[in-house]
């Protein structure tokens, strides 16, 4: 009796193990599909709404529409649905490589203080630099980028232990440098001799607000957006082989040392673009690739296209809600996530202490 | 002929602590070899020195007549697998997406698995009897499916010598009898095996040598009833003398049920 009773547990178990992941073409597509309807449904709200029929079939060229109508919808959200669908996924991707890198679901670009090591790059070069500009890319840019590979480096350095990077020292150590590059960046303002306009884009980078970016900033970050994803290509498979550990993935032939620093360098290449156009929105890079785990499995070469895409959704879809649910008043995105990542950081926090995973 | 492993007055330093010294010992084409030693004796570092991911001190380790030192790690990876004790994953991986990791040395840059590589994964599959697992979570697995899974990323490599660290640790008897079983079938596949083994009992009938590391003495290589000696093993294991019988008993008894 209690044989049949403990075999009909373990068969019970292996049906609930068995996991069958369905085909990543499958979610590629319908994620390609949501974010041309994202995209569609977003042109069409706001102030001056547009109902999406309309707007679809003028995009098809068959109706036209009127010479407001053009203005609000291509000059002014079109830019700003671009760079939150840009935000979202390259945040979402730098997340991605992240918890690679540290083996750690927990590891997002805002948790671990890459983000506010771009804002604070960034601020450099808005305080103090706002004029300089290296081979058409702004200094704001550049630092960006360089406050975020310093800043993860710090963490990365902090938080090993024998090889590992347990929840707790990776969280700590994310946290107080995070906390001291965004005060760091508060210090700056006294710094200011603009008196503003600097102010008011720190302002905004520390709420997490997507704005109105000019189509020139939309072409550098998409730049760095593109050769950053293109990157990450090869580094996906990479990723899924140091799952295994360092020492073993040293054995199978990859290069630890260099995979890690092209996954840092890349990693905060997305970063910077993303606090570019939106500072500090938290939560994205770990919500979303986590959402794809769970539908996709581990696998860093599916994850990759299906989470850029899901990444893009997500933020914009998030934005657009930020823009609309209080009008004519807009709230920053980065509140939205904040309130939508917040708890799930938590809960994922309490299942990584549940599994074997500190 | 050129022996497929050869350690030549291998040394290995961690720190100033000497752990190995002057090793020399010869894994021909298709042996399979028990490594035994007490506790911190070095069995671990000696099968990562034959991996190639440590560098001897001074000394050297040798693949076909070449030195490991001179390889890149990729190639050594076509032919050395090591499957290390503990494997611990952070995501939800499939048995299958680990032991496609099995094929990284074999993996262009930017290229993917191709059909000779699928081909290397079934046959793991099928060598290991895990198949049937392919799509749990390897981090759900029982100890033995594990250990199994580990084998199976190492022969999906296609080695011609595979290194086990300690493969029956922490499996219930019946696991280590089926991979003592596991071990006898792959060696009759012609794949060399060095393996450090805790559990002198499942050495005999299983392994053609033993290497005994022991503190005082150099490596001591033989035939499992060569060294399998009470005098020995109680040298080496720095066992009290008044459990000689304890000692004799456990391999005597193993030694009639094997006759």
């Amino acid at each position: 009796m209690a044989r049949q009773v403990t075999q009909d547990a373990v068969a019970l178990a292996s049906c609930a193990e068995e996991r069958r992941f369905p085909r990543q073409g499958l979610w590629v597509g319908m994620l390609t599909i949501a974010l041309s309807l994202a995209i569609v449904v977003s042109l069409g709200v706001g102030a001056v709404g547009v109902p999406a029929r309309k707007l679809a079939l003028a995009l098809l060229g068959r109706e036209s529409l009127t010479a407001d109508q053009r203005i609000i919808v291509l000059s002014l959200r079109l830019p700003r649905i671009l760079a939150a669908a840009l935000v979202g996924s390259a945040l979402s991707v730098s997340g991605l490589l992240f918890q690679g890198l540290f083996r750690n679901p927990l590891a997002d670009p805002y948790v671990i203080g890459s983000s506010g090591g771009a804002v604070l790059g960034a601020s450099v070069g808005v305080f103090l630099l706002s004029s300089v500009t290296v081979a058409g890319f702004g200094a704001t840019a550049l630092l960006g980028f360089v406050g975020a590979v310093c800043s993860i480096l710090l963490v990365y350095a902090l938080a090993r232990v024998h090889g590992r990077t347990p929840v707790v020292t990776l969280l700590l150590a994310g946290f107080a440098v995070s906390t001291m590059l965004s005060y760091s960046s508060y210090f700056l303002e006294v710094l200011d001799r603009d008196f503003g306009t600097g102010l008011r884009v720190l302002a905004s980078w520390l709420h997490g607000t997507i704005g109105q970016p000019t189509w020139g900033q939309l072409t550098i970050v998409t730049m760095m957006f593109a050769l950053g994803l293109a990157a990450s290509v090869p580094l996906a498979r990479r990723l899924n082989t140091l799952s295994l550990g360092e020492e073993y993935a040293t054995h199978l032939g990859i290069h630890v040392q260099q995979t890690r620093i092209a996954i840092i360098v890349i990693g905060s290449m997305l970063t910077a673009a993303a606090v570019a156009l939106g500072g500090l929105i938290s939560f994205v890079g770990l919500v979303v690739p986590h959402m794809m785990r769970m539908i996709l499995g581990a696998d860093h070469t599916r994850l990759l296209p299906a989470t850029a895409l899901a990444g893009a959704v997500f933020l914009l879809l998030a934005d657009t809600v930020a823009r609309t649910i209080i009008a004519p008043a807009e709230l920053s995105v980065g509140v939205l996530t904040a309130f939508i990542g917040g708890p799930f950081f938590l809960y994922l926090l309490r299942k990584t202490k549940q599994e074997t995973l500190l | 002929m050129t022996p497929l492993l050869e350690f030549d007055q291998t040394s290995f330093c961690y720190g100033d602590r000497l752990i190995l010294d002057e090793i020399t010992g010869v894994v021909p084409n298709g042996a399979c070899v028990a490594l035994i030693g007490p506790n911190g004796i070095g069995k671990t570092t000696l099968l990562r020195l034959a991996a190639g991911t440590l560098s001897p001190g001074s000394g050297e380790v040798r693949l076909l007549g070449q030195p490991l030192d001179r390889l890149k790690q990729s190639a050594i990876a076509r032919s050395i697998a090591l499957v290390p004790q503990n494997v611990d994953v952070p995501f939800a991986f499939t048995v299958e997406q680990i032991i496609e990791q099995g094929r990284t040395p074999f993996l262009r840059m930017f290229g993917g698995l191709q059909a000779a590589d699928r081909a290397a994964i079934e046959e793991a599959m099928d060598l290991t009897d895990t198949r049937s697992l392919r799509g749990r979570i390897f981090n759900q697995l029982s100890g033995g499916e594990r250990q199994r899974v580990k084998i199976a990323l190492g022969l999906a490599q296609r080695p011609q010598l595979l290194l086990l660290d300690e493969p029956t640790q922490h499996l219930d008897i019946g696991r280590q009898l089926e991979m003592a079983d596991l071990i006898r079938s792959l060696s009759a596949r012609g794949i060399a095996i060095l393996a450090s083994m805790h559990d002198l009992t499942l050495i005999e009938g299983t392994f053609s040598s033993v290497w005994l590391l022991s503190p005082e003495d150099d490596l001591r290589q033989g035939a499992p009833e060569e060294i399998l000696q009470p005098e020995l093993l109680e040298r080496a294991f720095r066992c009290p003398p008044q459990h000689r019988s304890v000692l004799e008993e456990r391999i005597r008894g193993r030694r009639e049920r094997v006759l």
